[in-house]
């Protein structure tokens, strides 16, 4: 497949391909883990942000900077450490010297860029986690009074370790709302262990080319908006969230209203991903694992017995039928 | 396919269902409703239940409206129907394509050609069954043969139920007819009569009413036809009554002529009711003359005698008819026997007590229980004692309303005169002592 037609960005069938496309171009630089390609795609489609929980050295990075070869984006990672400053991230406003004397002059930081990879975010100070913040909602970013815009289209991919809790800052509710989904990284197969030893230490590494350019993500994105949604599907959506609010032995706190968006969005462009143009039940269930699991607070009954976000949400998508 | 086309085909599918959810409702109410009328059936083992069948009939057709009902008011929307399609691997496009096909959009009008094409080509999935599950059916088959099966076994309960329930009809037959003729005799209570005859007819209206006590207390076809008697008595009584007072009203100036007649057609056919009465009721006894013989008998407890009948009758609703003789006779028809006899009655009797102050009820001590009709514990009757209760002493045995004391009595007695078993002449005589009651 080619150069992406741009005369064809508003045409849904073929923007449906090329993101099909991408999706296969991206599996050949990263193997298995298509579970993870699929809902980071599905991110990127819709504008979100994506918090990866799982072990070092899962090709946490590797996915981005294919990601980033793949729809030609520019892409940063910025290591997360107890000692990095805001204005680390953001950048600063610094004394530059030229021949009319002394100015203040902006100078950018990683978080300019299409693509960050915010390594073990949990690691740095709120104050440093909370410079992101802005980034992330408004694609925006604030250094003193000066506002300066982030390059569309923006994305944020953030990770952090399950295991290592010592010296870090768990993310607050709020900014972990701000994820559309978190995504839970499980360790390979053996057979996919294969597959991904042969491939990095290998001698011939694979060549990602190009599929699409960030314009055309953002055509993709305006088509993702347009799916429609029947009533029965938009209740049955709606219900789930509503769910995670009636009286729950397993749940503290439910979902915010931005799980119902988020749930609609990453729901729509699951359907555009696989070539249809309405949601179905099957895409509103699927999404509700990445979209609810950090966005309900387990209860101490639930956490003393064991029961994840993820039983909380299987038991309430059983609960609510249809599929 | 255009949208024509889909909507007819989601209307074929809503078609289906709404044809599949009547079936479905249906069986279910009947099986309920069958349920129901098992034990309507089952009850009438037990318990005197004439309309068990009835019952349980209604209860069938109320669960089939019922049915019929919730399956209107559950009808199923097309919109329904789309869902239904999309449960056989369609993932909600013909939901989506249906709720939006009169919009337009780009993507709108893909998802609809989209939605159309899969319609198309996998048609054939959707599989609407018309027919509950096996097993529903199966459970409403058992129920509808239980339920026949207990309809057409016969019992003595349902036997005893259909004679309660002719005894019913006929009570109320005699209800409706002196009801008539009690309005009639006010009709005649005019301002013509004097008060003493207007309180005479008033007397006759109230005799006739607690005529009705008598049956309303049967709960035979003996008992009922003693009260027939009874009724049939006071009919004529006062067919006599009227006869005499039209009579005694002829020469009077104060009373027109249409008063007396009418009075004179009131006394006709009062006695025309009694004649039919005894008819009736006469015709009905097979050897009722026969019996009648024995009147001769008449002896009270150990009394003897012997009697003579002659059971001929006519059969016909005239109500005449003498029986003579000794014999017993299967005569169809009416009759009455004059027995002689000679008794001689020795007899012991226990009073059954009452004090001055009024009792709401007869005791019946143990001391005279199991004589007669008395029921009680007559082998420890030394052990009666005696008790103050409700409103004064009262004795330890049976106790009973004097209502049915009085009915008991008088339907023996009535029984009697038609089994013939009291001397000629006495017939009236008890009739009227007992009549006096009411």
């Amino acid at each position: 497949m080619g150069e992406l037609d741009s005369g064809r960005l508003q045409d849904p069938e073929y923007m449906a391909q090329q993101i099909a496309a991408c999706e296969t171009e991206i599996q050949k630089g990263i193997i298995g883990q298509r579970e993870i390609i699929r809902q980071t795609m599905l991110a990127m489609l819709t504008g979100g942000n994506v918090l990866l929980e799982g072990m070092p050295g899962l090709g946490k990075t590797r996915l981005v900077s294919t990601i980033g070869k793949v729809f030609d984006l520019s892409f940063k990672r910025i290591q997360f450490t107890p000692d990095l400053m805001p204005s680390d991230v953001t950048g600063t406003n610094i004394i530059i010297k030229n021949e009319q004397g002394s100015a203040f002059s902006f100078e950018r930081g990683p978080i300019f860029a299409n693509l960050i990879l915010a390594d073990e975010i949990n690691r740095a100070t709120p104050k440093t986690q909370s410079a992101l913040l802005e980034a992330m909602q408004e694609h925006t970013v604030t250094v003193g009074n000066d506002s300066h815009a982030l390059e569309e289209p923006f994305f944020v991919l953030a990770t952090q370790n399950p295991i290592e809790n010592e010296g870090t800052y768990p993310l607050p509710e709020a900014q972990l709302d701000r994820f559309m989904f978190k995504i839970l990284v499980r360790f390979p197969t053996k057979e996919e262990l294969r597959g991904i030893v042969g491939l990095t230490e290998g001698t011939q590494a694979p060549v990602i080319e190009k599929k699409m350019d960030g314009r055309g993500l953002l055509a993709a994105r305006e088509l993702v908006g347009q799916i429609p949604i029947a009533d029965a599907v938009m209740d049955y959506l709606l219900g789930i969230v509503m769910e995670t609010h009636a009286a729950n032995p397993h749940i503290r706190e439910g979902a915010s209203p931005r799980a119902a968006q988020a749930l609609i969005r990453a729901s729509r462009a699951k359907a555009f991903l696989e070539g249809r143009f309405n949601v179905s039940f099957q895409d509103v269930a699927e999404m509700s694992y990445p979209v609810l699991r950090h966005r309900i607070i387990p209860s101490f009954d639930a956490i003393s017995e064991g029961i994840a976000e993820d039983d909380i949400i299987r038991a309430i998508l059983e609960a609510n039928g249809k599929v | 396919m255009d949208k024509k086309e889909f909507l007819k085909a989601v209307q074929a599918c809503r078609r289906k269902m709404n044809i599949a959810l009547f079936m479905e409702k249906t069986v279910s109410a009947l099986s309920i409703g069958a349920a129901a009328g098992i034990l309507f059936q089952a009850a009438a083992f037990f318990v005197p239940l004439y309309y068990a069948g009835l019952y349980a009939g209604l209860a069938l057709f109320f669960a089939f409206l019922t049915a019929a009902l919730i399956s209107v008011v559950k009808r199923i929307s097309m919109e329904q129907a789309a869902l239904r399609m999309d449960s056989f691997g369609f993932e909600e496009r013909i939901v989506t394509a249906h709720e939006n096909l009169m919009k337009d959009g780009t993507l709108i009008a893909l998802q609809r050609a989209d939605a159309m094409r899969q319609l198309k080509a996998h048609g054939d999935r959707i599989k609407v069954p018309l027919f509950p599950e096996g097993k529903r059916l199966i459970v409403l088959v058992g129920l509808a043969v239980v339920l026949t099966g207990l309809a057409i076994l016969p019992s003595k309960t349902k036997e005893y139920a259909k004679e309660l329930h002719s005894l019913r009809e006929e009570i109320k037959e005699k209800e409706d007819e002196v009801e008539e003729v009690v309005d009639a005799l006010e009709q005649l209570a005019q301002e013509e009569l004097t008060p003493e005859q207007q309180a005479e007819i008033q007397d006759m209206m109230e005799s006739l009413q607690n005529s009705l006590s008598a049956y309303h207390q049967a709960s035979s076809e003996e008992m009922a036809q003693a009260a027939s008697e009874k009724l049939n008595y006071k009919y004529e009584n006062i067919h006599t009554q009227l006869s005499a007072m039209a009579q005694s009203m002829q020469n009077s100036a104060s009373v027109s002529g249409a008063t007396v007649e009418s009075m004179e057609t009131m006394a006709q056919k009062l006695r025309e009711m009694s004649g039919q009465e005894l008819a009736a009721g006469n015709g009905s006894g097979k050897g009722q003359n026969g019996q009648n013989g024995k009147s001769g008998s008449g002896g009270e407890s150990d009394g003897q005698g012997d009697g003579n009948g002659n059971g001929d009758g006519s059969g016909r609703g005239d109500g005449s008819g003498n029986g003579d003789g000794s014999g017993q006779g299967d005569g169809n028809g009416n009759g009455q026997g004059d027995g002689s006899g000679n008794g001689d009655g020795k007899g012991q009797g226990r009073g059954t007590g009452s004090s001055s102050n009024q009792h709401d009820y007869v005791s019946i001590p143990n001391a005279i229980a199991d004589i007669g009709n008395l029921t009680g514990n007559a082998v420890d009757h030394d052990a009666s004692a005696y008790f103050y209760a409700q409103n004064g002493l009262s004795w330890e045995g049976t106790h009973m309303s004097h209502e049915a004391v009085i009915g008991s009595y008088e339907q023996n007695a009535y029984e009697g005169i038609a089994a013939g078993k009291y001397p000629s002449g006495m017939e009236d005589i008890i009739k009227e002592y007992f009549s006096n009651f009411n």
